[in-house]
């Protein structure tokens, strides 16, 4: 949580380079826990000193990562978005009945819809003052609903060049996601932190009295924030898409838990304010490389769900706990 | 001076309801023959009783400021442990280790949003995934298990035409009226709900307050999931994938809480309204059944009927 804690300048040139690299370590914790998990798996099996595995854990991270950034924006905003599954079910919906007709204008109509979507959801929020929680629990209702009505089984059609583009392997190495990964860290990151947009973000999060007062149009930004949720969400819908070679009215309903997962694990703050997309797509790539162990010990898919809930309550739990003890502390 | 006969604001809200009740009933009554017949309205009950349980314990928890997504999936494991249990024979105590299990569920909820102060959202939705995957593992996903002719004979019996568990959802509905009206227990909630700092300046112990609704949630939810169990005999839960098990009658619970006019911020509202909207629920959903629209249909009218409801009641309080 580097953007909290800003360190006064006359201390910045008395820390040594071993309390720098510490401070580092403590900001980018989830890479550490990352790199951990990777260096004992490859310790412990020669399955995952094999590149394969990495580029499957890479392709199984990057809705997560979408979907998370979606969360990750709308949590800052000190709201929830119980809708990114749905938006996402919607995408690989549309997609799997549109695309016979093209797919560029197929991809433009899904962002179309996402953008609807979340410009209610954001309109519900702001202007009839309805609970974020409610509003997108209906939307993810309504959606879920509509999904089932679009494509009542899965099946449809997904273009073979469009999953040849965006499963794009050179070698081994699945190329199109790795970028789609470098992206979003660009995209997440330039837009939270340098745009104006994002920074408006964190403010109306952090204290949305002071950031009305200080002349922040507050109604307009969170409206702005469920659409981008609304938008990485489809994003990640459609990379699904690719991944399941279908369309699925429920694709996306898992992402919703791990979306939580992901952005409290990377340590953004549920009171809002606190947090970047750093932490949340390195959590996702440490969800995707657990999901890939799991698999591997062969422990079956329910079990998987009773671990899923038990790191989603611990991680919240402990991101919770720590941030208090660091109030305390202040 | 002619005195004006003043009612209070909840009860002309409560009498709203009962209004549009009986508008929605007349409608769909002179829209189907039959509709309107002792029968039918019975069978609506019968129904709708194991949602209005759920719906009942999810008022107690959304008046404390709360909210249950996993009640669903506590009432799905009580019926499935239940039928398990039920094969040795035996009513009582399978009965009894359901209903302690839903509330033990109830309690880690409770503990975790009251003390290690989780999110409720966030920790009922681990809590309802977490669920899913227990229920697979030790059952297997249903059709083992059958209920007792005893569970069953309570659960399909009827007392002139009128079934008996819906009785103990009339009964249940009452007693927590009388709860919350007049008890300390009962005011202790809704001041929880409305004004936690409050509470706590003076001397209520709110998070003792809140890991006992959750436990009341979880235990009305363990019986709503004894009640099923005794009608559906061997019971299949029904699974959307990733969605978990019964993420649909939690939804549903919420939306007959809303519509019944509960706050969702907490502290106001109460049991009978959301008895009522229980009722609207239903009419409008067996309306939609007659129609011939099927399962997707209801749930996206769920989602409508909430915000529009949540809009109207915003607009009504604020003129």
């Amino acid at each position: 949580m580097a953007e909290t804690t800003p360190i006064p300048r006359a201390q910045r040139k008395t820390i040594s380079w071993l309390q720098k690299l510490w401070m580092a370590l403590q900001t980018h914790y989830v890479y550490v826990i990352l790199v951990l998990i990777w260096i004992i798996s490859a310790i412990a099996s020669p399955y995952f000193r094999m590149v394969p595995t990495y580029s499957n854990i890479l392709t199984s991270a990057v809705p997560i990562a979408l979907i998370g950034l979606a969360q990750t924006v709308v949590v800052i905003s000190r709201g929830f978005d119980l809708s990114v599954g749905a938006v996402a079910s919607m995408a690989t919906a549309v997609a799997s009945v549109a695309m016979v007709k093209g797919i560029i204008p197929s991809i433009i109509l899904v962002l179309i819809i996402a953008v609807a979507i979340g410009a209610i959801n954001g309109l519900g929020v702001t202007k009839l003052g309805i609970n974020p929680f409610i509003m997108t629990l209906c939307m993810m209702f309504f959606l879920s609903g509509l999904n089932l009505l679009i494509r009542p089984s899965p099946g449809g059609y997904i273009p073979d060049n469009y999953k040849e583009v965006l499963l794009f392997q050179v070698g081994d190495f699945p190329l199109t996601a790795f970028l789609i990964l470098v992206c979003t860290a660009i995209v997440g990151s330039i837009l939270l932190q340098r745009r104006r947009l994002g920074r408006e973000i964190y403010a109306v999060g952090g204290a949305p009295e002071r950031a009305r007062m200080s002349g922040i149009n507050v109604d307009q930004t969170l409206i702005k924030t469920y659409i981008i949720s609304a938008i990485a969400s489809a994003l990640g819908g459609l990379f699904i898409a690719a991944r399941i070679g279908s369309g699925n009215a429920e694709a996306g309903a898992p992402y919703l838990f791990d979306s939580f997962t992901t952005v409290f694990m990377g340590g953004t703050l549920v009171t809002g304010g606190v947090g970047g997309y750093g932490g949340t797509l390195g959590a996702a790539l440490i969800i995707s490389s657990l999901g890939r162990i799991l698999q591997f010990l062969g422990i079956n898919i329910w079990n998987q769900f009773i671990a899923k809930g038990a790191l989603l309550a611990s991680v919240a739990g402990l991101q919770i706990y720590f941030a208090r003890k660091g109030r305390q502390v202040e | 001076m002619i005195s004006r006969i003043k009612l209070e604001s909840s009860t002309k809200q409560f009498l709203a309801l009962a209004l549009a009740l009986t508008v929605i009933m007349v409608v769909a009554g002179l829209a189907t023959p039959g509709f309107l017949t002792y029968q039918h309205l019975t069978m609506v009950l019968y129904c709708n009783t194991m949602l209005g349980l759920l719906s009942l314990a999810q008022t107690l928890v959304i008046l404390s400021g709360g909210l249950d997504l996993s009640i669903g999936s506590i009432y799905w494991i009580s019926t499935m442990t239940g039928a398990l249990l039920m094969l040795d024979g035996g009513t009582l105590l399978p009965a009894l280790i359901c209903l302690l299990i839903g509330a033990g569920i109830g309690f880690i909820n409770g503990i975790a949003i009251a003390k290690a102060k989780i999110p409720h959202v966030v920790m009922t939705l681990a809590m309802l995934i977490s669920l899913t995957g227990v229920l697979y593992v030790t059952t297997g996903g249903g059709g083992h298990g059958r209920a007792t002719e005893e569970l069953i004979a309570f659960s399909t019996g009827r007392v002139l035409g009128f079934p008996y568990i819906s009785i103990v959802w009339i009964a249940l509905t009452i007693i927590f009226f009388l709860v919350l009206k007049y008890t300390p227990f009962g005011w202790r909630i809704r001041a929880v709900g409305s004004n936690p700092v409050a509470c706590r300046f003076s001397g209520i112990k709110v998070e003792r307050i809140q890991i006992l609704v959750y436990m009341l949630s979880g235990l009305l939810a363990a019986t709503a999931g004894l009640l099923y169990l005794g009608w559906a005999r061997t019971p299949y839960p029904t699974f959307q994938s990733g969605a978990g098990v019964g993420a649909d009658v939690a939804l549903k619970s919420i939306a007959a809480v809303i519509i019944g006019g509960t706050l969702f911020s907490g502290g106001r509202g109460g049991v009978e309204r959301t008895f009522l909207g229980v009722l609207i629920l239903a009419c409008l959903y067996s309306i939609l059944l007659m129609a011939g629209l099927g399962d997707e249909w209801q749930i996206m009218l769920s989602g409508i009927i909430i915000i529009s409801v949540v809009v109207i009641y915003g607009r009504a309080r604020s003129t």
